[in-house]
């Protein structure tokens, strides 16, 4: 076994690389400079994407053949004039389904597609023009399409979820998009379960019960079992707080999630002033802490793409800290090994695992 | 044109660039980093400040400034950050 993470920092993309996911080598950074919100390999010819950003010069995807010794940078990327829009940052990379084909999530509130394998990306406009836009509202991110998952079945089906937009399902290949947020809770705003405008904080399909779909949000722990149309509130039963970025998925047990729990919104620091993981076996109806090997009193962070999990059995679970730890847990969290310390701050985390 | 460390890196890690053009926004349209420069719809980042003989071009015209020749341009990022110190009485 391989696995290669790949560590997105606000000061380039650093890999760590292990056999036995108990020993690990750190190498880089490269993209020195670049903000990397995500870094992803792509299964089907092993090029290397990232989401990469530097305040004065904006957002694009960098873009490797080699494992990230030399980068090419997207020729063409942006949103068309008409739209009045501009891209902000580049968010979220997901390697799609045709050949070439590559998702690209960004703000403000946009899905990218790119034909011809991250050379040039052309804005999906059935999202950018969406009839519920004018009830969209930046996160404290800004409005970030930050979560892009394809439906493991249907080639057609595929969901986005944007901060403070609310997640939204395609049934037609990105033709049009419904917004599924019922019963997801908005308590920020004066209608507290509105059509769009949720604060979703990760969106996760199961990639083997493809109508379970998972979602931490700025307000609660939520799981839908049919596709997004509705969606049950999963915390207040062993989770020290419904606020949190990552969560975590088993890929062969639709059951089991994992999460990184933090105390609110405003006191963004990781619950019961300790890192501690939460996991559970029952689809979310009991959570239980896993820190065997976590420090016991912490104040930190991590932050929406900062977490990933392999297909391994034992799952291997990954995450990064805003304070530069990586943390890994060879065995579906009953321990944790730190990977690396006194990194820059962790935007992302990505496993790339080989059998 | 002189540019900044991560631009040059980006142009293959050349940051001094000899050019003909008769304008800056030409000038800076003849580099391999044009697109981090100009955002999409063909404007100067809002960042990104260009000098020409350490002469600030927004306070002339812009990137349709005339180039006569001879002239050192320099691309420098703008720095952001801190406060405005306060008097207190």
């Amino acid at each position: 076994m391989s696995v290669t993470l790949l560590i997105g920092t606000r000061k380039g993309l650093f890999q760590l690389q292990s056999d036995d996911r108990r020993s690990w080598k750190l190498e880089g950074p490269t993209l020195e400079g670049w903000d990397v919100l995500h870094a992803i390999v792509d299964s089907r010819d092993g090029t290397l994407y990232t989401a990469a950003n530097t305040y004065p010069y904006g957002g694009t995807v960098q873009r490797s053949a080699d494992m990230g010794k030399t980068w090419e940078r997207a020729e063409d990327i942006g949103l068309p004039e008409e739209s009045g829009l501009k891209l902000e940052k580049t968010w979220h990379v997901r390697p799609g389904r045709e050949p070439g084909e590559v998702w690209l999530g960004a703000a403000p509130g946009a899905l990218l597609r790119s034909t011809d394998g991250g050379k040039t990306f052309a804005s999906v406009a059935s999202l950018t023009q969406h009839e519920t836009r004018d009830r969209w509202e930046p996160g404290a991110g800004g409005m970030c399409c930050h979560s892009i998952q394809l439906d493991a079945e249907d080639p057609d089906r595929m969901y986005v979820a944007i901060s403070a937009a609310g997640s939204f399902r395609s049934d037609d290949g990105a033709e049009t998009w419904t917004p599924i947020n019922k019963n997801v809770a908005a308590d920020f705003m004066a209608e507290k379960y509105p059509e769009v405008g949720q604060c979703v904080h990760k969106l996760l399909a199961h990639p083997a019960k493809t109508e379970r779909l998972w979602q931490q949000n700025h307000c609660g722990v939520y799981r839908s079992d049919d596709r997004g149309d509705n969606w049950e509130r999963l915390d207040g039963n062993g989770l020290p707080s419904g606020f949190g970025f990552p969560i975590m998925l088993h890929p062969r047990d639709p059951d089991t999630a994992w999460v990184i729990p933090e105390n609110a919104d405003l006191n963004r620091v990781t619950a019961e002033v300790r890192l501690g993981v939460y996991r559970t076996k029952d689809a979310g109806e009991s959570w239980e802490l896993t820190a065997n090997g976590l420090p016991d009193q912490a104040w930190t962070g991590v932050l929406r793409e900062a977490s990933s999990f392999d297909s391994a059995d034992p799952v291997g679970l990954y995450f990064g800290t805003q304070g530069g730890s990586v943390w890994v847990s060879p065995n579906e969290g009953d321990e944790w090994i730190e990977a690396a310390s006194n990194l820059p701050p962790i935007l992302s985390v990505e496993a790339h695992w080989q059998e | 044109m002189l540019l900044p460390s991560i631009l040059a890196a980006e142009a293959g890690g050349q940051g001094r660039f000899e050019l003909e053009a008769g304008t800056v926004g030409e000038a800076l349209r003849a580099l391999p980093v044009e697109n981090m420069l100009f955002d999409e719809h063909g404007e100067l980042r809002r960042l990104v400040n260009v000098y020409v003989d350490g002469v600030d071009i927004r306070g002339g015209d812009g990137v349709e400034s005339a180039l006569a020749g001879g002239e050192e341009l320099r691309v420098v990022q703008a720095v952001a950050g801190g406060r405005p110190s306060r008097h207190h009485t």
